[in-house]
């Protein structure tokens, strides 16, 4: 799992979209994922990730990692493509294109914004403990994702995951596995007496959103804006999806010259 | 793993809804019915538990396209009511990995949280039938039953969302599968879902997964029975 890599890239980016505040890119998000769920048309779809794709080139990230921890979803969408199976390939294709598009917009949310802003963005539309399960689960996963590092080193150091010992192996992750609950239980005793002796009652105080509005801001906003009207145009007036070569021509050719200009930056 | 893996917008817009409303309709139950057992205490419990759920879900076995779960330990170890709760906030970091739609984050909360519930039970009625020297037997099978139910679960969602509501309450004027075509743009693309073969899949690719679940529960449950058994065998819902 790539939790660490996405949180380093979410903490260490210098483009618009790092700059820009958690509520307006949650906006954003919101505004991509809305057109994604409007339109079933495969070139509008395919022009919607050619688009975030070209955003993403913008963050100065590595591409091609993003792309690649984005494309997990689409495991699964295959198998619901295959199931829905009558011969369309664009059907298929557009089952397929609107997994990898959701994941590659949550994926570009995660990846510019640090796990907390989010959180407190939709903290005041979540229950307390929900919200502070989150912070916590957040930090959580990282202490196991260092327990799990070692676990694993201990494990094939002691010849414990072998090659053809399937059984064997099994039972000495599922072990693991336990271990890693016992010791994250003990953790999170001393985590909660650590968050008793800081004063902690019941609530965990965060710094609030902010909500002034930027240049960066006002970038996000305008991008998310104009993916969602072109989409709802088509939705609502079929004759312009006559105009969806186009869409997607332009999106291609953005991408191409985003990809040259940052190629020349770098 | 009975997780919709389901792209946004695919699902029908009302399913979609009825998904958020009843988790929220759980998720309020649950914080009600854990209020009295210091739930402010749970949180790095609740965090712990999360956190290991998510390290395993994001690990797939790709030639089954297969993840485990880990929802009936939650269930076991924190409760229905409190594994409810983890489930919610596995379901919602999940989603901003795009593992599964962020729409249908709901919908997946009730298939997951039935998995834990009936999984708890279950263990508990093994452990009163079989007898607590069997912790082992009695956590894999009601690992693998809770699967099997939360998967029927799952492909009842999918079949579900072959029918329109307008067709269910009866709307009156014109041809009702017309209307909601035109109502409802993301149903037509289930329209065309062969449910047999989606079952079919389903049911070969996490037949495999079931048992391995169980077999990765009950090794879990073991261990953890061994090292801790406080944190088992109490009535813990």
């Amino acid at each position: 799992m790539d939790v660490a890599i996405i949180d380093y890239y979410a903490n260490h980016g210098t483009s618009f979209l790092h700059k820009a505040k958690a509520l307006w890119k949650v906006i954003f998000t919101g505004l991509v994922i809305a057109s994604i769920i409007l339109t079933n048309e495969f070139y509008m779809l395919l022009g919607i990730y050619i688009t975030l794709v070209t955003i993403a080139v913008w963050t100065r990230l590595p591409i091609s990692r993003i792309i690649t921890i984005a494309a997990y979803p689409a495991i699964f969408a295959l198998i619901f493509a295959f199931a829905m199976w009558n011969g369309s390939w664009l059907k298929a294709g557009v089952i397929i294109l609107k997994a990898l598009t959701a994941a590659l917009t949550m994926v570009l949310l995660i990846v510019t914004t640090p796990y907390p802003d989010v959180f407190n963005v939709l903290r005041p539309f979540l229950p307390r403990v929900v919200a502070e399960g989150l912070f916590v689960t957040y930090r959580s996963v990282f202490i196991l994702l260092e327990l799990t590092d070692e676990l694993i080193k201990g494990l094939k150091v002691r010849g414990g995951l072998t090659h053809r010992k399937h059984i064997r192996n099994i039972r000495n992750f599922s072990s693991g596995i336990g271990l890693l609950l016992v010791k994250g239980f003990d953790y999170s005793e001393k985590f909660y007496g650590m968050m008793n002796v800081r004063g902690y009652g019941g609530r965990i105080t965060t710094q609030g959103t902010k909500t002034s509005i930027n240049r960066n801001d006002v970038l996000a906003i305008a991008l998310g804006l104009l993916i969602f009207a072109i989409t709802i145009s088509t939705v609502i007036e079929k004759r312009f999806l006559e105009f969806g070569v186009y869409i997607l021509a332009c999106s291609a050719i953005a991408l191409v010259i985003s990809s040259i200009y940052q190629r020349f930056q770098n | 793993m009975s997780h919709l893996h389901i792209p946004d917008g695919v699902l029908p817009g009302w399913l979609v809804m009825a998904g958020w409303i009843l988790t929220a309709l759980i998720l309020a139950f649950s914080i009600y019915r854990t209020r009295s057992t210091e739930l402010k205490r749970k949180v790095p419990l609740i965090g712990i538990i999360s956190a290991l759920m998510i390290v395993c879900m994001t690990i797939p076995i790709v030639p089954i396209a297969y993840h485990i779960n880990l929802s009936v330990i939650a269930g076991i170890i924190l409760g229905p009511a409190v594994a409810f709760i983890s489930i919610f906030i596995v379901d919602l970091i999940i989603a901003m990995f795009g593992h599964g739609g962020i729409t249908v984050v709901g919908l997946n909360t009730v298939v997951v949280g039935a998995e834990a519930f009936i999984g708890f039970y279950l263990f508990q009625l093994f452990l009163a039938i079989i007898g607590r020297d069997s912790i082992m037997w009695s956590s894999g099978l009601a690992a693998v039953i809770a699967l099997i139910i939360s998967t029927s679960i799952l492909v009842g969602v999918v079949y579900l969302s072959r029918i329109d509501p307008e067709i269910v309450i009866g709307i009156e004027g014109g041809h009702p599968t017309e209307v909601a075509n035109e109502a409802n743009i993301p149903s037509q693309l289930t329209k065309g879902i062969n449910i047999k073969s989606f079952a079919k899949t389903i049911l070969i690719l996490l037949g495999i997964g079931w048992l391995l679940e169980g077999i990765i529960t009950a090794f879990v449950i073991k261990y953890v029975s061994r090292v801790r058994p406080d944190l088992i065998l109490p009535q813990r819902a």
